[in-house]
């Protein structure tokens, strides 16, 4: 696993093969986009059904957990679920390997969580109210609303680390003991583990940014009552 | 399990342009095409409501037509009923009328007919029974007949009125008239003597008697004197007897 190995630099950062991997995706993910939303119409082709068809289903499950913020939360959240498909995927192919593969992708993406998480938080109920759900119902419970962020971050990132570097790793290991075509069973598994955790990790992104959205509602309605 | 900073930062930096781009050239780009969809699907309905509305208000006028043109029928029905009923009355009574004007021209035409056979029947009866009758005389027409008809012929010369007299008078004035005495029977000389002596002294002059015999008088007489004729046979009493008879008619 030699993934944290700069293959060049940029003054003094070291970018990693994880970083260009990242860069390729995002060129091919916007490149088919711009090819595919050129020409769109009302009667939609092949092309664009799938593309609608994804669009709306993200949005049909944000719904489903905010109806009023669904187009807000739209980008981040399915932008979450496809950029983690796609790099969960990658590892499938040779010479590549998953950018979730490593901690710090992972780690990354679990602080824009986590950052995304109070930003919604605060925009949508103030700073001040959004701060006091930390205190109630009782002040005592402010360390475990602490402990409970940290942890549900740290859980977020480590939780996809370890399962697509795990999944990676046992291919390695049974491709090294067994032969060529003994793990392809495994890769059928990796396949399924990587929509798996792409969906969990997208799903527990909207849940905690809709808990902080919504930590204030209930004692909104109870103050206009 | 390495760590790196880079790698951390730039997969934040990546990740924020990655949903740029994507908010770029995805969602915004099929967002705005579904809600353009969503928006003429929208109008369509709108569209198919109003539509909808206006059919079920076109629905309800038109079934209100129909009932206001059911009415019209109705009413244009009973008005035509009613006239049909006034002209049938109409023309009943004037059949009616026609046919009393038939019937009494026919009974008229009837009454006309059965007169006129009544009146042939009996003009026929007449002429029958005058015919039967004159047979019947003809047999009982014997000379004791004749004898008993002269006396009473004797008797209506003595007894004519003054009328009669004056014509006989002015008839045998230029005593170129002659008398003609008519006869079913031969007659006596005796009877021709007297009947001549009466007729002078009728006449107050001589004239000329000429005596025939004439069978068709059945029995009797038949005296001329120029204008004057004096009927005193059956056949002519017969005669009018019948006219009578047919005049009443």
């Amino acid at each position: 696993m030699e993934t944290t190995t700069a293959a060049f630099y940029i003054g003094p950062f070291g970018i990693t093969s994880i970083v260009i991997t990242t860069w390729g995706i995002m060129l091919g993910l916007g490149v088919f986009c711009w090819l595919a939303t050129r020409n769109l119409s009302l009667e939609p082709g092949p092309m664009q059904t799938l593309l609608e068809g994804i669009v709306s289903a993200s949005e049909a499950a944000i719904q489903s957990v905010l109806p009023e913020h669904a187009r807000e939360l739209l980008p981040f959240i399915t932008t979450l679920w496809i950029y983690l498909v796609i790099a969960n995927l990658t590892g499938l192919i040779p010479l590549l390997h998953s950018p979730t593969g490593n901690l710090s992708v992972t780690a990354g993406l679990a602080l824009l969580v986590f950052l995304s998480v109070h930003w919604f938080g605060i925009y949508h109920n103030g700073i001040r109210h959004y701060l006091k759900h930390y205190l109630s119902p009782t002040p005592l419970l402010l360390p475990f609303h602490l402990i409970s962020e940290a942890t549900r971050t740290i859980a977020l990132a480590v939780r996809l680390f370890g399962n697509i570097m795990s999944l990676e790793l046992v291919a390695l290991l049974v491709l090294i003991v067994a032969g060529l075509l003994v793990p392809i069973p495994l890769l059928m598994l990796h396949i399924v583990e990587a929509l798996v955790q792409a969906y969990i990790f997208g799903m527990l992104a909207l849940i905690y940014v809709a808990g902080a959205m919504q930590s204030q509602y209930s004692k909104k309605e109870n103050n206009n009552e | 399990m390495d760590f790196d900073w880079t790698t951390f930062t730039l997969e934040i930096i990546n990740f924020l342009i990655l949903i740029w781009i994507l908010k770029r050239f995805l969602y915004q780009p099929v967002l705005n095409i579904i809600d353009k969809r969503r928006a003429d699907i929208d109008q369509a309905m709108a569209d198919a409501r109003r539509i909808e509305a206006e059919a079920v208000s076109l629905k309800k006028q038109n079934e209100q037509y129909l009932v206001e043109w059911e009415n019209q029928k109705e009413a244009a029905h009973a008005q035509l009923s009613a006239e049909l009923a006034e002209i049938r009355k109409k023309k009943l009574a004037e059949l009616n009328q026609k046919f009393d004007d038939e019937s009494d021209r026919r009974r008229i035409l009837e009454e006309r007919r059965r007169i006129e056979y009544e009146k042939k029947i009996e003009e026929k009866a007449i002429a029958q029974g005058t015919k039967f009758v004159s047979k019947l005389l003809s047999r009982l027409a014997t000379p004791e007949l004749e004898t008993h008809l002269f006396a009473l012929l004797l008797e209506d010369l003595a007894n004519i009125d003054e009328a009669d007299k004056h014509v006989i008078s002015e008839a045998t004035a230029d005593h170129a008239t002659s008398i003609l005495v008519q006869s079913a029977f031969p007659l006596t000389d005796t009877q021709k003597q007297t009947l001549s002596r009466v007729l002078c002294e009728q006449c107050q002059t001589e004239l000329s008697i000429d005596f025939q015999c004439n069978e068709t008088l059945l029995a009797g007489f038949q005296i001329t004197v120029g204008p004057w004729v004096l009927h005193a046979n059956l056949r002519d009493e017969l005669k009018f007897f019948s006219q009578p008879l047919q005049h009443e008619k």
